[in-house]
């Protein structure tokens, strides 16, 4: 793609600095900060960055820049991990960061409304004292703007779901300015299209998310974590199968594999074995927990998985899953200067234990580092792939293995992306795995952004 | 044979059908079992594209827990077929038919997911919207195409399967289908708490909800309308009956069962139904039972709302519209779906309403049921503000330009 880049116009940046005054940053530093992402995709920084404080100011800049065509790209905290928010050409960013509050927690009707730049963590520092938390998890602390527009999810969603489970509602302001919201605090949106999730994974290319609705839900009454090994990775991926075909409703479910836990083990001072192993939480009630523990167990022994190690106090439990939070700067450590290639490919439940072992072997003949991690009890898990940004031949291989690991999970009708998100990075799986569903998304991104003025030159080219 | 119906056997006919159509600019209303077609607004078409001839599983495998299956699937089939292997749609769809004034057990598959149909279980289950994990459909514009597949997770841009699913036939039309199912919980049973006022019940749900129990469905019923259910423990109540549905294993659901009667105590005495019971009550206020007894001419022809608005504002806006317009009403979703019936009215009372609905906060209201002349003088969807209905409309010309596809079904 042929990236046009004209430089901002004097009138406008004049516009936009009267309106903000010195939070729209045009310093080297801060814009090259808005062109990165924490992947291996290649910095591209924005002409300018807004830092905007309130909706009335998203849709200035909006307009402003609608006015003279120039490229719109929404900022969170900037941790996806596909080149989301390189400004392919220029334009300016608008950062949300300043928008973080929490403007409303309704108890009673288990819903909590947010500003974009609140993070998943701030809302649960706010949320503390209520009884109720917000489940989606994903490995960073991310914005939940950026978030709703990822459609991110994290360790819990076997339980309770993805991002596109817990938006009930967003304000948005669209490429011509206007603002629109699509449902008010109602369960349900009965009229017309569900526009809400039209947004929802939209990746900042049909409008700017300036406020969100979010189900939450009251803390269980009992939480049991525990960490379990097995001798092998087709033993740990089979336990983790039958659990859901059984429909234990376990909250979080997670996989890393020998070369990962080796990884976490050294990153976060830890000595669990060196072997596939599963990270496991149990939510509900006392009785419900126990009768879960107890499948669960059966299962996991049933395929060699070894004793449970348990963290019931809460602080072993916050450190048990930031180890497994913090698995991708853990692998990075594996060998420092590398950037990581996250693929995310998710395939159905049953299909699961071929497609790791299939990539397992493929990994050992790259020659790279690859450790796995996931969400298996979706049917999604990660290589982290470790490359040398500047380093063709690393990247190709990279590229040629996460190739035909796509194309294996398309095989058994599975995805190049079960949570990351298309960005630069997949948009050309996106051929293979949708075709003519492209025209489709492509008439939709022109009815909603005829100018191609929000994050343009993502998910679709048009 | 009707040379303005089309009824094609496979996805290549319905492709050729829509080419066609598409090129000419002829209007086609969609139907599938046809259960639902006094929902909405009538259409107004030239020729009509029955899909009923598009039926059949083609994919199920219990392992996987995801069903691939094609539009026209009777719904009947589609549970028993999950039923033998002890799963089924964790949506739950109603069966509307009764309301609707046609048989009961006539819905599909397709139906159900192009209304975005959703049972009791939707607080915690979600609706049809939520399971459709991938679909082919041909769009207005005459052009196949896929989305989505067969997993649970899937983040490949603009989320087509969520606009499909209660696009009511609008964007295009369905070839096939993957859901997710689950398996049934060993036990159902249902806690009542009998004589809360609508307030209480509404505070009793919200706690339920909100314990560590896993409640998964909570109603409200009004004494008259518990009166007429089929089910001796609450029609015989003689006053407001507030059901809390938990499911699960049998240890587990009978542990959670009695700390739930704890919870509610405070509110007043309480009750448990164990399954077969369960099963009755939940189907009754999922299928709307309540608003659709009496045959012949004694059949209930009220004018039916179901209004979806915040949980803790439901019971007390539906008591108060009841009360206003002589009417009755229950709520379902924890209190976030009331539905409400009501002598008939050329204007089905759709501004009061409408004002109410606002004035508890805001909401939708979707006139289920009222003759065809009144569903075409009155708004039957919630009317949308114009910047959204703009928005709606440009998606809309996005699958539809020449706007052939079940032509005012939607309008507001
Ligand atoms: C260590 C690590 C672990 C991770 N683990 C997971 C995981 O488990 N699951 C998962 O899903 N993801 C994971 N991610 C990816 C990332 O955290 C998510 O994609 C997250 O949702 C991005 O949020 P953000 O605030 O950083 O968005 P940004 O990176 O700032 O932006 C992402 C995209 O959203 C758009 N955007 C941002 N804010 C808005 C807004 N207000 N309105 C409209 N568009 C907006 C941007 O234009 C861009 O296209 C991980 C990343 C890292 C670095």
């Amino acid at each position: 793609m042929t990236a046009e880049r004209a430089p901002l116009g004097d009138d406008l940046i004049a516009e936009l600095s009267g309106l903000l005054g010195d939070r729209l940053s045009l310093s080297a530093a801060v814009r090259e900060q808005h062109g990165r992402d924490e992947s291996y995709h290649h910095p591209q920084p924005p002409d300018a960055v807004a830092f905007v404080e309130s909706t009335d100011e998203v849709v200035a800049v909006v307009k402003a820049c609608a006015a003279r065509r120039v490229p719109v790209i929404p900022f969170g905290t900037g941790t996806s991990l596909e080149g989301h928010v390189a400004a392919v050409r220029g334009g300016v960013c608008i950062d949300v960061t300043r928008m973080d509050k929490v403007l409303a927690v309704n108890a009673e009707d288990l819903d909590v409304v947010v500003q974009p730049g609140v993070t998943r963590k701030a809302l649960n520092e706010h949320l503390r004292d209520t009884g109720l938390f917000f489940p989606v998890d994903p490995g960073a602390n991310a914005s939940l703007g950026g978030m709703v527009a990822t459609r991110a999810s994290g360790t819990n969603a076997v339980r309770y779901g993805t991002m596109a489970d817990v938006v009930l509602s967003l304000e948005v302001v669209v490429a011509d300015g206007r603002v629109i919201r699509t449902a008010r605090r109602a369960r349900k949106s009965a009229a017309g299209y569900d526009l809400t999730h039209l947004f929802v994974g939209s990746e900042g290319t049909l409008g700017v998310v300036t406020e969100i609705t979010l189900k939450v839900f009251g803390i269980p009454e009992a939480i049991l974590a525990a960490v379990v090994s097995f001798p092998d990775l087709d033993g740990a991926v089979n336990a983790v199968i039958e659990t859901i075909q059984l429909g234990v409703p376990i909250a979080r479910i997670e996989l890393l594999d020998e070369v990962q836990m080796d990884a976490c083990n050294r990153y976060s001072g830890l000595d669990y074995p060196v072997q596939p192993t599963l990270f496991l939480e149990f939510h509900g009630s006392e009785a419900g927990v126990k009768e879960q523990v107890a499948t669960v167990e059966a299962l996991c022994e049933g395929h060699g998985g070894g004793h449970f190690q348990w963290s019931t106090r809460p602080e072993d439990r916050t450190k048990l899953w930031q180890a497994r939070h913090d698995a991708a700067y853990a692998a990075m450590g594996l060998q420092p200067g590398t950037k990581p290639m996250a693929t995310d490919v998710c395939v159905p439940i049953s299909r699961l234990a071929e497609c790791i072992l299939e990539t397992k072997k493929d990994i050992v003949a790259s020659g790279l580092i690859a450790p796995i991690v996931g969400h298996v009890g979706d049917g999604n898990f990660h290589l982290v792939l470790l490359v040398d940004p500047d380093d063709p031949d690393d990247i190709a291989r990279a590229h040629a293995l996460n190739d035909r690991m796509v194309m294996r999970a398309l095989a058994m009708e599975g995805t190049c992306t079960g949570e990351h998100g298309v960005g630069l990075g997949k948009m050309d799986f996106l051929t293979a795995e949708h075709g003519e569903a492209l025209g489709l998304m492509r008439a939709i991104k022109r009815a909603l952004d005829p100018d191609d003025i929000m994050n343009p030159g993502k998910i679709v080219r048009v | 044979m009707d040379s303005t119906r089309f009824n094609p056997g496979n996805a290549e006919q319905v492709l050729a059908v829509l080419q066609w159509a598409a090129g000419e600019g002829a209007t086609l209303e969609l139907v599938g079992g046809g259960a639902k077609r006094a929902w909405g607004r009538p259409v107004q078409a030239e020729y009509t594209l029955d899909l009923a001839g598009l039926s059949g599983i083609n994919l199920y495998e219990p392992a996987e827990l995801v069903m691939t299956l094609k539009p026209g699937t009777p719904m009947a089939e589609v549970q028993a077929t999950l039923a033998a292997q002890r799963q089924r749609l964790a949506f739950d769809p109603p069966d509307l038919g009764p309301l609707l004034g046609v048989d009961a057990g006539g819905g599909t598959i397709g139906g159900a997911v192009l209304t975005n149909l959703a049972g009791p279980g939707r607080p915690r289950q979600g609706a049809a919207r939520d399971h459709l994990l991938g679909f082919k459909g041909v769009s207005g514009r005459g052009e196949a195409f896929k989305s989505g597949g067969r997993v649970v997770k899937n983040v490949t841009g603009f989320d087509l399967s969520k606009l499909m699913a209660g696009s009511f036939g609008t964007l295009a039309a369905l070839t096939e289908l993957s859901l997710r199912v689950l398996p049934i919980p060993e036990k159902t049973r249902t806690v009542l708490l009998f004589g809360a006022p609508a307030a209480d019940g509404a505070r009793a749900m919200a706690a339920a909800l909100g314990s560590p129990h896993d409640v998964d469905a909570a109603a409200f019923l009004p004494a008259g309308v518990a009166a007429r259910s089929a089910v001796d423990y609450v029609s015989g109540a003689g006053e407001s009956v507030t059901a809390l549905r938990v499911e699960g294993p049998g240890p587990s659901v009978a542990a959670r069962c009695a700390a739930l009667r704890g919870l509610l105590a405070s509110f007043g005495a309480v009750e448990e139904l164990h399954t077969a019971r369960s099963e009755t009550l939940w189907r009754e206020l999922r299928d709307v039972a309540p608003f659709t007894g009496g045959d012949g001419e004694f059949a209930d022809r009220r004018q039916v709302w179901r209004l979806s608005t915040a949980p803790s504002a439901g019971p007390a806006l539906g008591q108060e519209l009841a009360e206003d317009f002589d009417g009755e009403w229950y709520a379902d979703w924890g209190g976030g779906l009331v539905w409400l019936a009501i002598p008939p009215r050329d204007d089905a009372a759709h501004h009061p309403v409408r004002a109410a609905l606002a004035e508890a906060g805001g909401g939708h209201a979707t006139l289920m049921r009222a003759d065809a002349p009144v569903r075409a003088a009155v708004p039957v969807f919630q009317p949308q503000a114009p910047a959204l209905a703009a928005l709606g409309q440009r998606v809309k010309a996005g699958f539809d330009p020449k706007g052939i596809l079940n032509p005012g079904r939607m309008d507001t």
